[in-house]
């Protein structure tokens, strides 16, 4: 084992998107993942269709490198032997909720005497106080909460929500900085702490350019800048005969000052910058983020439709600016950068033969990660890690009688 | 009180957005943060800007110091080599090949500093066709396949009109991975080259969405509010036209709903009792729910289902976020009064730390600590 957390244990009896995501992670950078599951399963185990064999697609996508143990650990025997199996882990992470893991004796003043290193990562949906803080939350509504489905969709039309997960993964990502931040402070001090991250917390974390802009009134409404944000229409970028295209032609992107106004010739739309003040500037014009971008589309877009979208891009780079395909999964997989990254990738799986997952997102060279191991089912390693805690065959059949495990 | 990094010392060599917020997040941390700037920087009035300044430059620049220092010069060089003795991260975010041709390649500043943790990030990845290509945000949209699962059915992807999230995402990523090298080497004592993109950090945030290219070969299509694999998960209209939020997302959720929305028939149909079953038969059962909903105002539903333990929610800015108890009691938007631009809303922390809590100061004015830094290092600063 590579990883910079090669050694270290995890403790995880988190379900869904969120911890099993920071959890993969852990692994993936060398941890051995515990994953403790009650009887019916992590929840994820039921999102979809779609599922490959009997596995859910996104169940798979989120859990290699992990070892399944099922516990039912609201009853007393389960709870005795997760609190045995935090009792020699380096790390647990949990996301039942503000003050529910005291109810279970899991809550981390109550772990701190029998194992004072630990590491206690707590994820919750709204943050630890509050009047949310006993709600149950998701993936749409801390993105709404969070002002996130204002920059999406039209004025008056129904919300519309970013298809990626990211109250979830995000809040995973900064729950894998503070275990492993809170790991490096123990290296040099030998404490143990409780962190925690929560998903609006996370959210509203990423959008803090929007607080800031918005903080002074006068500043707010006088470059407006940000408030486009806001108010613009939909932006799909430039539809073209095959698709749609991004396209960029900032200032400074050619060496040759007359690049932008041969373009629009070689377009045809000489005449618009003769005409019409917003093409005068190029950045104006183009991009996602730029001030006349919609109003003007229009006018690109009637050139652009018999043009193929690697015609528009070959267009653009001859004169100095930028273009890119706007891809959907299948043009992403099949790229070659995509590739050379290594972030579409195989692993074996014992009953589905080969499955596909997400890459690794760091290159490390001295402590590289790695996948460990394909995602386990359903209570597939609960005899061996019980057994690692002097548990007999006798013992595990009796808690199988009991429905403590399965 | 101090952070997890206390001691631990970054020579921030980053621009625009994706970098600084890396290193700020560092400078949370407690971590020593030293920013250097070319003395020709023009980023400082980029739009928005708060009295005069760049607010990016602003948010970013929490806890850190700012000196300048041109690269391309052999006395200021000689300046970063110095310092870089006495660093234990290096971080830069230029176009792949520009640090080796400012002398602070790897090979170079490990040779200074053996034991340094050292990460580039780029947005398309240091080598390869596309290395060379500028990333920024808008153009990992359009290439990571972030927007083909976002817009209203049927429309083709629609880009977020918020696209730094995909620069700001990069930076939790990179975080990891210096976080990462920091504990290899306390454990280990060696240090080591880390990469970070954009491009890898936009498709590892989406990988639960895909899991569903992996099973069908086919992107998820874009959904409005709702999504592909759980039912019932999307806004629903009230009686009042504003849009509940609902999202039963545990089993043991789908019954008290029932409850909640006074249908208790609806938990005992078999075409609904599971999540698959429901992801199924969507087109069967949204109506339904769609007629109940638009019955009553959003507020009857927002009692009824927080009351059965039900997430849901609704539509919420700026405007109410900023005094909103939960925004407020968890610190997820903070008040900081700065020395120069007065006192703005910003984003808090997005962790917590029981032991080592880390703090947010307001950051620097460009260059503003050069002489400062020079006089630590032992170096006097020419004319």
């Amino acid at each position: 084992m590579s990883g910079a957390l090669s050694g270290f244990k995890v403790v995880d009896i988190t379900r869904g998107l969120c911890g099993p995501y920071c959890s993969m992670q852990l692994g993936d950078a060398g941890a051995e993942i515990i994953k403790v599951e009650p009887l019916q399963g992590d929840s994820a185990r039921l999102m979809g269709p779609p599922f490959i064999g009997d596995e859910s697609a996104v169940y798979l996508a989120l859990n290699r490198n992990k070892k399944s143990v099922v516990l039912d650990i609201y009853k007393k025997e389960g709870g005795d032997i997760l609190i045995k199996l935090i009792k020699n882990a380096d790390v647990f992470i949990e996301d039942l909720g503000p003050g529910q893991p005291e109810k279970l004796d899991i809550g981390y003043d109550q772990l701190k005497p029998i194992n004072p290193k630990l590491i206690y990562c707590a994820i919750s949906a709204f943050g630890e106080k509050g009047p949310m803080a006993n709600q149950p939350g998701s993936e749409l509504v801390v993105q709404a909460m969070a002002d996130y489905t204002n920059s999406l969709g039209a004025i008056g039309a129904p919300p519309v929500r970013l298809g990626t997960d990211v109250a979830n993964t995000n809040t995973a990502v900064f729950a894998f900085q503070a275990i492993v931040a809170a790991l490096f402070h123990r290296e040099r001090t030998g404490q143990g702490q409780r962190v925690s991250t929560s998903m609006l917390g996370s959210l509203m974390h990423m959008r803090g350019v929007l607080w800031g802009a918005q903080s002074d009134p006068v500043d707010s409404w006088g470059d407006g800048h940000h408030q486009d944000n806001y108010i613009m229409p939909p932006e799909y970028t430039y539809k073209t005969k095959d698709g749609h295209v991004f396209l960029s032609f900032g200032q400074h992107d050619s060496s040759d000052p007359d690049a932008y106004q041969k373009l629009l010739a070689e377009l045809g739309l000489t005449e618009m910058l003769e005409k019409d003040p917003r093409f005068k500037v190029a950045r104006q014009v183009l991009g996602t983020v730029s001030r006349y971008a919609w109003e003007v589309k229009g006018i690109w877009e009637e050139k652009f439709k018999n043009m193929l979208t690697q015609e528009v891009i070959n267009l653009f780079e001859k004169y100095g600016g930028l273009a890119m395909p706007v891809s959907n999964y299948e043009m992403v997989a099949s790229h070659p950068q995509v590739q050379l990254l290594q972030m579409i990738r195989e692993m074996d799986h014992p009953k589905l033969g080969k499955i596909k997952q997400t890459g690794i997102p760091w290159r490390l060279y001295g402590s590289p990660a790695e996948f460990q191991s394909p995602p386990p089912a359903l209570g597939e390693h609960t005899q061996e890690v019980l057994s690692k805690l002097e548990l007999s065959e006798e013992d595990i059949q009796h808690l199988r009688e009991i429905k403590v495990t399965l | 009180m101090d952070g997890p990094l206390a001691g631990v010392k970054v020579f921030d060599l980053t621009v625009a957005g994706v970098g600084p917020w890396a290193s700020k997040l560092l400078g949370e941390m407690g971590a020593e943060v030293i920013h250097v700037d070319a003395p020709s920087i023009g980023f400082t009035n980029a739009l928005p800007t708060v009295r005069g300044m760049s607010l990016l430059m602003i948010i970013c620049n929490y806890n850190k110091r700012g000196i300048f220092l041109d690269l391309k010069a052999r006395r200021d060089r000689l300046v970063a080599y110095r310092l870089l003795e006495s660093c234990d991260v290096f971080l830069a975010n230029m176009r792949p090949g520009a640090v080796d041709r400012l002398g602070l390649s790897y090979d170079e500043v490990s040779k200074i500093n053996p034991r340094i943790v050292y990460c580039l990030a780029s947005g398309f990845g240091e080598r390869g066709p596309m290395a060379p290509v500028p990333g920024a945000a808008p153009q990992i949209s359009a290439f990571s396949g972030w927007s083909s699962t976002t817009g209203e059915r049927g429309k083709p992807g629609e880009f977020f009109r918020h696209s730094a999230h995909l620069d700001f995402n990069t930076s939790a990523y990179i975080v990891e991975g210096i976080l990462q090298g920091l504990l290899h080497r306390e454990r280990t004592g060696i240090g080591q080259k880390i990469e970070v993109d954009m491009t890898s950090a936009a498709i590892s945030l989406q990988t639960s969405r895909f899991a569903e290219f992996f099973a069908t070969g086919k992107t998820p299509p874009s959904m409005g509010s709702t999504v592909t694999t759980t039912v019932p998960h999307q806004a629903f209209l009230c009686q009042d036209k504003q849009y509940i939020m609902v999202g039963v997302v545990e089993d043991d959720q789908w019954l008290r709903f029932c409850k909640a929305i006074g249908n208790e028939e609806l938990a005992k149909d078999p075409r609904f009792a599971s999540n698959p079953l429901r992801v199924q038969n969507r087109e069967l059962l949204i109506p339904i729910l769609d007629h109940v909903f638009v019955a009553k105002p959003i507020r009857w539903w927002e009692i009824r289902l927080t009351e059965a333990q039900v997430p849901n929610g609704r539509i919420r800015g700026f405007e109410e976020l900023r005094w909103h108890p939960q925004i407020v009691e968890n610190e997820h938007m903070v008040k900081m009064t700065t020395p120069r631009w007065g006192t703005l809303y910003v984003d808090g922390m997005p962790w917590r730390f029981s032991g080592t809590p880390g703090s947010m100061r307001p950051g620097f004015v460009p260059g503003e600590h050069t002489e400062e830094v020079l006089r630590e290092l032992g170096m006097v600063s020419e004319g």
